[in-house]
């Protein structure tokens, strides 16, 4: 693809500097041009400083307590639901059998997501836990 | 995917790790709100879980689909915003350059911030897929469903516009 001065600048007016995000289609021919002539230097320069002031916003990162109601709603291991049907077959009250199902789950799989759902079940029903785990009788 | 639809917690904590961030940002930049934002980031992820069982691999892109999972549930609460106009609506800088040029990192993102939130949510949608996800341009017309053309359009009018609102800080390069 032969590359122009009105394309490689309509190029980077709506892509900016960053040949990474240049269409891949047309990447080598812009890069070759912007080795090749000069003029694109100012160009890119323009185009690089708006991009500086754009990434002057910070990502967000997620809270602790984001990351946590995730895990905590992420699909539970196979061990884990035969812990929880078994816990709730029984017949076994709610509020007993959450707790019971947090020292489970700790021993059998060492692992917080799992136990910070099950923690979440000591405070519902058994239906509110399957809606939030995805947990229900029929699932996997 | 599979594995963490599987409920492996080693596969669950490897996807929260690579996509919440990234989800995270995403609605972040679109609504101009954290909380917000948050919300739907944990939605969209509610969405990863329920879906993760079932996926396939190669039926699509898993990042394309989160991306279209979150953009949706962005423009639900974008379109909520303007049938009820919130009480309190979100804190955003002003978009006016300032004369000081002390300002720190987070008066600088707050300062961009508003000047991402005062375009066209279609310009803003634009810039954010390409600029700050990093998508193709393939990809992100897609996503938008418009031709690269039209995309190329929105990101150039986008970045004008920007310009112009940061314009003290775009020319310190």
């Amino acid at each position: 693809m032969r590359m122009t001065a009105e394309r490689f600048e309509a190029l980077t007016a709506a892509f900016g500097a960053d040949p990474s995000h240049w269409p891949a289609a047309e990447r080598d021919a812009a890069w070759a041009f912007a080795t090749a002539h000069d003029e694109a230097s100012d160009v890119v320069q323009r185009a690089a400083a708006l991009d500086r002031a754009l990434d002057a916003a910070p990502r967000p990162a997620p809270s602790p307590m984001l990351l946590a109601r995730v895990t905590a709603a992420a699909p539970l291991a196979r061990s884990a639901r035969r812990a929880w049907r078994w816990l709730t077959g029984a017949g076994i009250g709610v509020g007993l059998a959450a707790a019971c199902a947090a020292g489970v789950a700790v021993g059998a799989l060492y692992s917080p997501a799992v136990t910070a759902a099950f923690s979440a079940a000591a405070q519902t029903s058994d239906d509110a836990v399957a809606e939030v785990t995805g947990l229900t009788d029929d699932a996997g | 995917m599979l594995r963490a639809g599987q409920g492996d917690p080693a596969a669950v904590r490897a996807l929260v790790g690579r996509k919440l961030g990234r989800v995270l940002s995403l609605a972040q930049r679109m609504l101009g709100d954290l909380a917000e934002a948050e919300d739907v980031a944990q939605d969209a992820m509610l969405r990863v879980w329920k879906q993760a069982p079932n996926w396939r691999p190669g039926a699509a892109r898993f990042d394309t689909w989160l991306h279209r999972v979150t953009l949706n549930l962005c423009y639900d609460r974008l379109r909520k915003r303007r049938e009820r106009p919130m009480a309190e609506p979100p804190e955003l800088a002003d978009p006016a350059p300032g004369a000081d040029r002390g300002l720190i990192a987070r008066d600088l993102g707050r300062r961009v911030d508003g000047a991402l939130q005062a375009l066209p949510e279609r310009q803003r949608e634009a810039i954010v897929l390409c600029h700050y996800q990093e998508l193709g341009n393939i990809e992100a017309a897609a996503l938008m469903n418009v031709s690269v053309e039209a995309l190329e359009s929105l990101l150039a009018r986008g970045r004008r516009a920007l310009r112009a609102a940061l314009f003290d800080l775009a020319a310190e390069a």
